[in-house]
């Protein structure tokens, strides 16, 4: 058996800089067989790490579809700094893929709700891909969310801190699309909406008994897209969102992630928001 | 199961027999105080006892009778399945490779000799932590697959034990391989395992009568009615769930001094940390190659840091560490294991410089249910 604490090598194939200090990392994992047991879902994170400094637990941001794995980075701490600094070719590891995914299988007749904040969109971005292989891939007949409206909320601080902002137009095929930003610098054109995330449910139209939600961003702002679909009337069981905590071995076994009882590193990241409905209210739970 | 009885001489043929094969682990005075160790069998304390208070722990000058007449000290068994301290791996890397070697020691089997029913619960919740998840941890794995567990019934409970009112002693009732129990003049084994018979092959025994066996049951339950303290058991979770915002967790927080002894000596405690420990000698400021290992080191949920993340703790206030700490032994192991967190061992409260008795803060947070 595999044993889970040791990381395996994968190399660095591109690095595509988001805003000025995200980018995305492109890996290839480099031994054959481990590439071909590596399994992962929409949803999932891994450990990478780098020896000699530490370990980060950071998501998946591409689908299973894609050909390499991609994680999308902000700097943040000692171990992210490190890999900003990697260049292409160069050797990272990875540990993983662990935690809970997004339940795919659920969104099928559905209208699909994204909701991202900030670097939440990472994680996210593989639902998205996903469903957009989907689609080509069955023809839209029978694809995910299929019957329903695909919608993405995100927002972020400034236009410039949007993240796969060259990407947005090619999912509007199959997306519908809405951002806001916090502020925006006035020399700046930006069509988008001004002001808080909450305020883009104002532009859009769901049948909230027959949505479904996806949520991933700081958690403030997750308390506040869950109050708003809430109030329109989605199913607390339709909401699921994915919760941040200090990952350090993610399988389990060392404590640093505990959300009360919950282990975001293998109940979670990905949460049924009626499951924890009672640990979010909780302060410093 | 098979019950024997042997006489008390026997229990060192036992032992040596357990030497031969094995690192056998088991209580021994240290600096005045009882640890685990490995020991030989003269290394048992037989006859001492120790006086156990909330924040005192003390061995008595007075001797008793017999061989287990002591009460559990500040070591628990999980410092030889979880090390304080373990190299995970070494690695060496350079900008275009990272090689792994993996450190797993092959030694002795281990022997635990003389472990209490508290702490064979405490074993079990960690089997459910390491082994019995999606993914088991291999270290962990590999000392436990040829462990060996001479078990002991308590007879004299510390002032601290709680255990009677948790479920989960002073009776030791399953996962053991020999079970001791001591009796005026010999000692009744339980043989649960194949392994434990073929220990005491050959060796010496008579057929317990019924007199033993009520003698038995007569001794522990003499130490059950020993015990002084309890908790709760059935309300537990609901007293913990419904009083996350209780002004008594502001009052612990005054008393609480965060040393984080209880979770050092509680036997569940199992939350760790891992760093990478980078050799000087390993440094090459040519190729920048590194070489190092990677270390895992016991935590505590009472670090500052425990909870932090780039952008912030999530457990920044003692309040909230200390009720954190609380509510995973009394609360969440139920909905995370499926069993208690705390086994009712009364460590936490001997070990803690301020004296915070977790049954006392149950019963506080309990009267304003």
């Amino acid at each position: 058996m595999y044993d889970k604490y040791l990381p395996f090598e994968a190399t660095i194939k591109w690095i595509k800089k988001e805003t000025r200090d995200t980018a995305t990392y492109a890996l290839k994992i480099n031994k054959r067989e481990i590439q071909r047991s590596y399994i992962f879902k929409p949803g999932q994170f891994n450990m990478l790490s780098i020896p000699g400094i530490g370990e980060v637990p950071i998501s998946i941001s591409s689908s299973t579809i894609d050909h390499n794995l991609m994680h999308t980075i902000r700097i943040a701490g000692d171990v992210t700094t490190h890999i900003s600094r990697l260049n292409v070719g160069d050797i990272i590891g990875v540990r993983g893929p662990f935690g809970s995914s997004w339940p795919l299988e659920e969104i099928e007749d559905r209208d699909l709700i994204i909701i991202a904040g900030g670097l939440g969109i990472a994680p996210l971005r593989s639902v998205v891909r996903q469903v957009i292989a989907n689609i080509r891939q069955t023809g839209s007949k029978k694809a995910y969310a299929s019957n329903g409206d695909r919608i993405i909320l995100y927002g972020a601080k400034t236009p410039k801190d949007i993240i796969f902002r060259d990407e947005f137009p090619g999912y509007r095929d199959s997306f519908k699309i809405y951002l806001s930003v916090d502020k925006a610098d006035p020399e700046e054109y930006w069509r988008g909406e001004i002001g808080y995330i909450t305020s883009l449910f104002d532009k859009i139209s769901f049948n909230p008994l027959n949505s479904m939600a996806f949520i991933c961003g700081p958690e403030a702002m997750m308390q506040s897209t869950i109050k708003e679909l809430i109030l329109r009337g989605v199913p607390g069981e339709k909401i699921f969102l994915s919760m941040e905590r200090n990952m350090n071995c993610g399988i389990g076994t060392c404590g640093h992630c505990f959300f009360g009882p919950k282990f975001v590193c293998k109940d979670g990241p990905v949460f049924r928001f009626s499951d924890i409905e009672n640990l979010l209210g909780i302060n410093e739970i | 199961m098979r019950s024997i009885k042997i006489n008390k001489d026997v229990l060192k043929l036992i032992f040596e027999r357990l030497k031969a094969s094995h690192r056998v682990i088991g209580p021994k005075i240290e600096n005045n105080v009882i640890v685990l160790r490995e020991i030989d069998y003269d290394d048992i304390p037989a006859g001492s006892s120790d006086i156990q208070k909330p924040s005192f722990y003390r061995i008595s000058p007075d001797k008793k009778d017999g061989i287990f007449s002591f009460s559990n000290g500040t070591d628990s068994f999980k410092r030889f399945l979880q090390p304080p301290l373990r190299e995970v791996f070494k690695f060496k890397k350079s900008k275009k490779s990272i090689s792994i070697t993996p450190s797993l020691t092959k030694e002795m089997p281990i022997a635990f000799f003389g472990i209490r029913a508290c702490d064979l619960s405490a074993l079990r919740l960690y089997d459910r932590i390491f082994l019995e998840g999606n993914i088991r941890d291999e270290f962990y794995y590999s000392v436990r697959k040829d462990l060996l567990i001479i078990s002991v019934n308590c007879l004299y409970p510390c002032d601290n034990c709680f255990c009677s009112s948790m479920g989960t002693g002073p009776e030791v009732k399953s996962g053991f391989d020999i079970s001791i129990t001591e009796l005026r003049d010999s000692f009744f084994l339980d043989i649960n395992t194949i392994s434990g018979k073929e220990l005491l092959e050959g060796l010496p025994f008579e057929e317990p009568n019924s007199n033993d066996a009520d003698e038995r049951i007569s001794r522990i339950d003499n130490c059950r009615k020993l015990i002084k303290k309890s908790v709760p058991f059935n309300e537990l979770q609901r007293i913990i769930y419904r009083n996350f915002e209780h002004p008594r967790w502001t009052d612990i927080a005054k008393r609480d001094l965060e040393c984080g002894n209880c979770t050092q000596v509680c036997p569940t405690c199992f939350c760790n940390s891992t760093y990478d420990y980078v050799h000087i000698s390993g440094i090459s400021k040519k190729t920048a190659d590194i070489s190092g290992s990677r270390i895992r080191i016991w935590d505590s949920c009472f670090s500052r840091n425990f909870a932090r993340v780039h952008g912030g703790n999530f457990r920044p206030s003692r309040r909230a560490r200390f009720r954190h700490w609380m509510s995973h032994k009394m609360a969440y192991t139920f909905d995370q294991f499926g069993m208690t967190g705390c086994v009712g061992c009364g460590r936490c409260i001997t070990w803690c410089p301020a004296g915070i008795d977790i049954t006392d803060e149950i019963e506080a947070l309990r009267s304003c249910l």
